[in-house]
Protein backbone atom coordinates (compact mmCIF):
# COMPACT_ATOMS: atom_id res chain seq x y z
CA UNK A 1 0.00 0.00 0.00
CA UNK A 2 1.48 3.38 -0.97
CA UNK A 3 1.49 6.41 1.29
CA UNK A 4 -1.21 8.14 -0.78
CA UNK A 5 -3.64 5.29 -0.11
CA UNK A 6 -2.65 5.27 3.53
CA UNK A 7 -3.24 9.02 3.82
CA UNK A 8 -6.67 8.61 2.26
CA UNK A 9 -7.49 5.80 4.67
CA UNK A 10 -6.30 7.86 7.63
CA UNK A 11 -8.52 10.73 6.56
CA UNK A 12 -11.43 8.32 6.30
CA UNK A 13 -10.48 6.96 9.72
CA UNK A 14 -10.63 10.41 11.38
CA UNK A 15 -14.03 10.96 9.81
CA UNK A 16 -15.29 7.55 11.02
CA UNK A 17 -15.91 6.40 7.45
CA UNK A 18 -13.64 3.34 7.51
CA UNK A 19 -14.98 -0.18 7.69
CA UNK A 20 -13.63 -2.72 10.19
CA UNK A 21 -11.58 -4.27 7.37
CA UNK A 22 -10.01 -0.93 6.45
CA UNK A 23 -9.20 -0.25 10.08
CA UNK A 24 -7.55 -3.66 10.25
CA UNK A 25 -5.47 -2.74 7.18
CA UNK A 26 -4.31 0.44 8.91
CA UNK A 27 -3.46 -1.49 12.07
CA UNK A 28 -1.41 -4.04 10.12
CA UNK A 29 0.35 -1.35 8.11
CA UNK A 30 1.34 0.75 11.12
CA UNK A 31 2.49 -2.25 13.10
CA UNK A 32 4.75 -3.31 10.26
CA UNK A 33 8.16 -2.05 9.15
CA UNK A 34 9.22 0.82 6.84
CA UNK A 35 6.78 3.47 7.94
CA UNK A 36 7.53 6.86 6.34
CA UNK A 37 8.74 9.53 8.75
CA UNK A 38 5.69 11.72 8.08
CA UNK A 39 3.39 8.93 9.35
CA UNK A 40 5.48 7.86 12.35
CA UNK A 41 3.40 9.88 14.76
CA UNK A 42 0.01 8.56 13.72
CA UNK A 43 1.57 5.10 13.62
CA UNK A 44 2.04 5.24 17.40
CA UNK A 45 -1.72 5.53 17.80
CA UNK A 46 -2.31 2.24 15.98
CA UNK A 47 0.63 0.68 17.80
CA UNK A 48 -0.93 1.84 21.04
CA UNK A 49 -4.23 0.13 20.16
CA UNK A 50 -2.41 -3.05 19.23
CA UNK A 51 -0.44 -2.97 22.44
CA UNK A 52 -3.54 -2.39 24.52
CA UNK A 53 -4.89 -5.60 23.05
CA UNK A 54 -2.03 -7.58 24.55
CA UNK A 55 -3.17 -6.82 28.09
CA UNK A 56 -4.42 -10.06 29.50
CA UNK A 57 -5.29 -11.88 32.66
CA UNK A 58 -2.65 -14.21 34.00
CA UNK A 59 -3.07 -17.95 33.58
CA UNK A 60 -4.03 -18.42 37.23
CA UNK A 61 -7.31 -16.61 36.56
CA UNK A 62 -8.94 -19.56 34.80
CA UNK A 63 -7.96 -21.87 37.62
CA UNK A 64 -9.33 -19.46 40.21
CA UNK A 65 -12.64 -19.17 38.38
CA UNK A 66 -12.99 -22.91 38.00
CA UNK A 67 -12.02 -23.43 41.63
CA UNK A 68 -14.59 -20.85 42.69
CA UNK A 69 -17.30 -22.59 40.71
CA UNK A 70 -16.32 -25.91 42.20
CA UNK A 71 -16.46 -24.30 45.67
CA UNK A 72 -19.86 -22.92 44.74
CA UNK A 73 -21.00 -26.46 44.05
CA UNK A 74 -19.58 -27.54 47.38
CA UNK A 75 -21.37 -24.68 49.11
CA UNK A 76 -24.60 -26.01 47.60
CA UNK A 77 -23.96 -29.50 49.04
CA UNK A 78 -22.98 -27.91 52.35
CA UNK A 79 -26.33 -26.19 52.47
CA UNK A 80 -27.90 -29.66 52.38
CA UNK A 81 -25.91 -30.47 55.50
CA UNK A 82 -27.14 -27.24 57.01
CA UNK A 83 -30.75 -28.21 56.23
CA UNK A 84 -30.21 -31.49 58.09
CA UNK A 85 -28.71 -29.56 60.99
CA UNK A 86 -31.68 -27.20 61.11
CA UNK A 87 -34.08 -30.16 60.98
CA UNK A 88 -32.20 -31.80 63.86
CA UNK A 89 -32.43 -28.55 65.84
CA UNK A 90 -36.18 -28.32 65.28
CA UNK A 91 -36.59 -31.96 66.34
CA UNK A 92 -34.67 -31.31 69.59
CA UNK A 93 -36.90 -28.28 70.39
CA UNK A 94 -40.10 -30.29 69.73
CA UNK A 95 -38.87 -33.23 71.82
CA UNK A 96 -37.83 -30.91 74.66
CA UNK A 97 -41.27 -29.19 74.62
CA UNK A 98 -43.00 -32.59 74.74
CA UNK A 99 -41.01 -33.79 77.77
CA UNK A 100 -41.30 -30.49 79.64
CA UNK A 101 -45.10 -30.54 79.15
CA UNK A 102 -45.19 -34.10 80.41
CA UNK A 103 -43.17 -33.13 83.49
CA UNK A 104 -45.46 -30.17 84.23
CA UNK A 105 -48.55 -32.37 83.87
CA UNK A 106 -47.13 -34.87 86.31
CA UNK A 107 -46.15 -32.19 88.81
CA UNK A 108 -49.55 -30.40 88.70
CA UNK A 109 -52.23 -33.00 87.88
CA UNK A 110 -55.35 -31.58 86.31
CA UNK A 111 -58.11 -31.29 88.93
CA UNK A 112 -61.04 -30.84 86.61
CA UNK A 113 -60.39 -33.50 84.05
CA UNK A 114 -61.87 -36.99 84.40
CA UNK A 115 -64.04 -36.31 87.54
CA UNK A 116 -67.03 -38.42 86.45
CA UNK A 117 -67.15 -41.77 84.74
CA UNK A 118 -70.94 -42.12 84.39
CA UNK A 119 -72.47 -39.73 81.81
CA UNK A 120 -75.83 -39.65 83.69
CA UNK A 121 -74.19 -38.47 86.91
CA UNK A 122 -72.19 -35.96 84.90
CA UNK A 123 -75.41 -34.64 83.34
CA UNK A 124 -77.07 -34.31 86.78
CA UNK A 125 -74.07 -32.48 88.15
CA UNK A 126 -74.04 -30.14 85.14
CA UNK A 127 -77.75 -29.46 85.62
CA UNK A 128 -77.12 -28.63 89.30
CA UNK A 129 -74.33 -26.26 88.33
CA UNK A 130 -76.49 -24.56 85.72
CA UNK A 131 -79.37 -24.22 88.21
CA UNK A 132 -77.02 -22.58 90.68
CA UNK A 133 -75.90 -20.10 88.01
CA UNK A 134 -79.57 -19.50 87.08
CA UNK A 135 -80.53 -18.76 90.73
CA UNK A 136 -77.67 -16.35 91.05
CA UNK A 137 -78.83 -14.60 87.88
CA UNK A 138 -82.36 -14.25 89.30
CA UNK A 139 -81.06 -12.73 92.54
CA UNK A 140 -78.97 -10.28 90.54
CA UNK A 141 -81.98 -9.37 88.41
CA UNK A 142 -84.00 -8.42 91.54
CA UNK A 143 -81.14 -6.17 92.58
CA UNK A 144 -81.09 -4.62 89.13
CA UNK A 145 -84.88 -3.92 89.49
CA UNK A 146 -84.19 -1.77 92.55
CA UNK A 147 -81.71 0.27 90.51
CA UNK A 148 -84.52 0.80 87.99
CA UNK A 149 -86.73 2.35 90.73
CA UNK A 150 -83.87 4.59 91.75
CA UNK A 151 -83.42 5.76 88.13
CA UNK A 152 -87.14 6.52 87.76
CA UNK A 153 -87.06 8.59 90.97
CA UNK A 154 -84.09 10.52 89.69
CA UNK A 155 -85.79 11.43 86.39
CA UNK A 156 -88.95 12.50 88.28
CA UNK A 157 -86.90 14.84 90.54
CA UNK A 158 -85.20 16.30 87.52
CA UNK A 159 -88.61 16.84 85.82
CA UNK A 160 -89.85 18.83 88.79
CA UNK A 161 -86.70 20.85 89.19
CA UNK A 162 -86.82 22.05 85.57
CA UNK A 163 -90.18 23.99 85.73
CA UNK A 164 -89.07 25.59 89.01
CA UNK A 165 -86.09 27.13 87.16
CA UNK A 166 -88.41 28.39 84.44
CA UNK A 167 -90.69 30.00 87.10
CA UNK A 168 -87.75 31.95 88.46
CA UNK A 169 -86.98 33.32 85.01
CA UNK A 170 -90.58 34.45 84.52
CA UNK A 171 -90.46 36.39 87.75
CA UNK B 1 -25.66 -24.26 29.92
CA UNK B 2 -23.19 -26.78 31.32
CA UNK B 3 -19.61 -26.07 32.36
CA UNK B 4 -18.21 -27.24 29.00
CA UNK B 5 -20.35 -24.71 27.15
CA UNK B 6 -19.36 -22.06 29.64
CA UNK B 7 -15.72 -22.88 29.04
CA UNK B 8 -16.06 -22.60 25.26
CA UNK B 9 -18.53 -19.71 24.96
CA UNK B 10 -17.87 -17.45 27.93
CA UNK B 11 -14.42 -18.03 29.38
CA UNK B 12 -12.50 -17.14 26.16
CA UNK B 13 -13.86 -13.58 26.38
CA UNK B 14 -12.06 -13.04 29.69
CA UNK B 15 -9.29 -10.82 28.32
CA UNK B 16 -11.67 -8.55 26.43
CA UNK B 17 -13.79 -8.20 29.55
CA UNK B 18 -10.70 -7.54 31.62
CA UNK B 19 -9.40 -4.83 29.25
CA UNK B 20 -12.77 -3.13 29.12
CA UNK B 21 -13.15 -3.19 32.92
CA UNK B 22 -9.58 -1.95 33.24
CA UNK B 23 -10.30 0.90 30.82
CA UNK B 24 -13.20 1.97 33.03
CA UNK B 25 -11.68 1.34 36.46
CA UNK B 26 -7.97 1.90 35.90
CA UNK B 27 -7.04 -0.84 38.36
CA UNK B 28 -6.11 -4.33 37.26
CA UNK B 29 -7.14 -5.89 40.58
CA UNK B 30 -10.58 -4.34 40.45
CA UNK B 31 -10.92 -5.22 36.77
CA UNK B 32 -10.10 -8.83 37.64
CA UNK B 33 -12.75 -8.81 40.38
CA UNK B 34 -15.30 -7.45 37.92
CA UNK B 35 -14.55 -10.22 35.41
CA UNK B 36 -15.01 -12.81 38.15
CA UNK B 37 -18.30 -11.22 39.15
CA UNK B 38 -19.42 -11.27 35.50
CA UNK B 39 -18.64 -14.96 35.22
CA UNK B 40 -20.46 -15.74 38.45
CA UNK B 41 -23.47 -13.75 37.28
CA UNK B 42 -23.50 -15.54 33.93
CA UNK B 43 -23.03 -18.93 35.58
CA UNK B 44 -25.81 -18.35 38.12
CA UNK B 45 -28.20 -17.23 35.39
CA UNK B 46 -27.14 -19.92 32.93
CA UNK B 47 -30.67 -21.28 32.58
CA UNK B 48 -31.80 -18.07 30.84
CA UNK B 49 -28.61 -17.74 28.78
CA UNK B 50 -29.70 -20.02 25.97
CA UNK B 51 -31.83 -17.20 24.52
CA UNK B 52 -28.85 -14.85 24.19
CA UNK B 53 -27.43 -14.77 20.69
CA UNK B 54 -24.23 -12.80 21.19
CA UNK B 55 -22.86 -14.09 24.45
CA UNK B 56 -19.67 -12.03 24.26
CA UNK B 57 -21.53 -8.74 23.76
CA UNK B 58 -23.82 -9.72 26.63
CA UNK B 59 -20.84 -10.34 28.91
CA UNK B 60 -19.29 -7.03 27.83
CA UNK B 61 -22.52 -5.27 28.77
CA UNK B 62 -22.55 -6.87 32.23
CA UNK B 63 -18.88 -5.88 32.59
CA UNK B 64 -19.70 -2.29 31.76
CA UNK B 65 -22.56 -2.16 34.25
CA UNK B 66 -20.60 -3.79 37.08
CA UNK B 67 -17.52 -1.64 36.45
CA UNK B 68 -19.58 1.55 36.38
CA UNK B 69 -21.35 0.53 39.61
CA UNK B 70 -17.99 -0.04 41.22
CA UNK B 71 -16.69 3.24 39.88
CA UNK B 72 -19.65 5.18 41.19
CA UNK B 73 -19.59 3.55 44.59
CA UNK B 74 -15.92 4.15 45.13
CA UNK B 75 -15.68 7.51 43.35
CA UNK B 76 -12.50 6.61 41.59
CA UNK B 77 -10.22 9.06 39.94
CA UNK B 78 -9.72 7.00 36.82
CA UNK B 79 -7.42 9.35 34.98
CA UNK B 80 -4.87 9.37 37.77
CA UNK B 81 -4.92 5.67 38.39
CA UNK B 82 -4.68 4.91 34.68
CA UNK B 83 -1.59 7.01 34.45
CA UNK B 84 -0.12 5.45 37.55
CA UNK B 85 -0.65 1.92 36.40
CA UNK B 86 0.18 2.41 32.76
CA UNK B 87 3.70 1.10 32.93
CA UNK B 88 2.95 -1.72 35.31
CA UNK B 89 0.13 -3.25 33.33
CA UNK B 90 2.01 -3.77 30.11
CA UNK B 91 4.32 -6.56 29.24
CA UNK B 92 8.01 -5.76 29.28
CA UNK B 93 8.95 -3.52 26.34
CA UNK B 94 10.55 -5.25 23.39
CA UNK B 95 14.12 -4.30 22.46
CA UNK B 96 12.72 -2.46 19.42
CA UNK B 97 10.59 -0.26 21.57
CA UNK B 98 12.46 2.93 22.17
CA UNK B 99 11.92 5.27 25.09
CA UNK B 100 10.51 7.74 22.59
CA UNK B 101 7.78 5.34 21.50
CA UNK B 102 6.95 4.47 25.07
CA UNK B 103 6.61 8.13 25.91
CA UNK B 104 4.30 8.76 22.94
CA UNK B 105 2.17 5.78 23.94
CA UNK B 106 1.96 7.03 27.48
CA UNK B 107 0.83 10.38 26.10
CA UNK B 108 -1.85 8.74 23.92
CA UNK B 109 -3.00 6.80 26.94
CA UNK B 110 -3.39 10.04 28.86
CA UNK B 111 -5.38 11.59 26.04
CA UNK B 112 -7.74 8.64 25.81
CA UNK B 113 -8.08 8.40 29.58
CA UNK B 114 -9.05 12.04 29.71
CA UNK B 115 -11.92 11.59 27.23
CA UNK B 116 -15.51 11.66 28.51
CA UNK B 117 -16.66 8.24 29.70
CA UNK B 118 -18.86 7.39 26.72
CA UNK B 119 -16.21 8.41 24.15
CA UNK B 120 -13.60 6.42 26.03
CA UNK B 121 -15.79 3.33 25.99
CA UNK B 122 -16.61 3.65 22.28
CA UNK B 123 -13.02 4.24 21.10
CA UNK B 124 -11.84 1.31 23.20
CA UNK B 125 -14.47 -1.06 21.83
CA UNK B 126 -13.89 -0.03 18.22
CA UNK B 127 -10.16 0.64 17.97
CA UNK B 128 -8.76 -1.79 20.52
CA UNK B 129 -11.27 -4.63 20.36
CA UNK B 130 -12.49 -4.16 16.78
CA UNK B 131 -16.22 -4.46 17.48
CA UNK B 132 -18.77 -3.52 14.79
CA UNK B 133 -21.04 -0.52 15.34
CA UNK B 134 -23.99 -2.86 15.96
CA UNK B 135 -22.11 -4.73 18.64
CA UNK B 136 -21.07 -1.48 20.32
CA UNK B 137 -24.72 -0.39 20.35
CA UNK B 138 -25.63 -3.68 22.03
CA UNK B 139 -22.85 -3.49 24.61
CA UNK B 140 -23.34 0.13 25.57
CA UNK B 141 -27.13 0.16 25.15
CA UNK B 142 -26.90 3.19 22.88
CA UNK B 143 -28.36 3.91 19.45
CA UNK B 144 -26.24 3.98 16.31
CA UNK B 145 -26.20 7.77 16.16
CA UNK B 146 -24.88 8.16 19.68
CA UNK B 147 -22.17 5.57 19.04
CA UNK B 148 -21.01 7.21 15.79
CA UNK B 149 -21.02 10.70 17.29
CA UNK B 150 -19.07 9.52 20.34
CA UNK B 151 -16.49 7.77 18.17
CA UNK B 152 -16.17 10.80 15.89
CA UNK B 153 -15.61 13.09 18.87
CA UNK B 154 -13.15 10.72 20.48
CA UNK B 155 -11.05 10.26 17.34
CA UNK B 156 -11.10 13.97 16.64
CA UNK B 157 -10.03 14.81 20.17
CA UNK B 158 -7.02 12.53 19.65
CA UNK B 159 -6.35 14.07 16.22
CA UNK B 160 -6.47 17.56 17.76
CA UNK B 161 -3.88 16.51 20.33
CA UNK B 162 -1.59 15.24 17.55
CA UNK B 163 -1.97 18.54 15.72
CA UNK B 164 -1.18 20.47 18.89
CA UNK B 165 1.92 18.39 19.52
CA UNK B 166 3.10 19.08 15.97
CA UNK B 167 2.34 22.78 16.14
CA UNK B 168 3.73 23.54 19.60
CA UNK B 169 5.80 20.48 20.34
CA UNK B 170 3.72 19.85 23.51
Amino acid sequence: MDSKQINELIEKYWNCETSLEEEQLLREYFNGQDIPESLKEVATLFQYFEREKTKSLDSSFDENVKKRFREGARVRSLSMVQIVRIAAGVFVVIAATFFIRKEIKEAYPDEIAETYTDPKVALEETKKALMMISNSFNKAEKGAGQIKIFNEAETRIQGKAQPAKNDKKQL
Amino acid sequence: MNFELFETRVLPAKNKLFRFAFRLLGSSEEAKDVVQEVFIKVWNGREQMSEIQNMEAWCMRITKNLALDKLRSKRHQTTESLEDSFDMQHEAPTPYETTEIRESMSKINQWISALPEKQRQVIHLRDVEGYSYNEICEILELDMNQVKISLFRARNAVKEKFLKVNAYGL
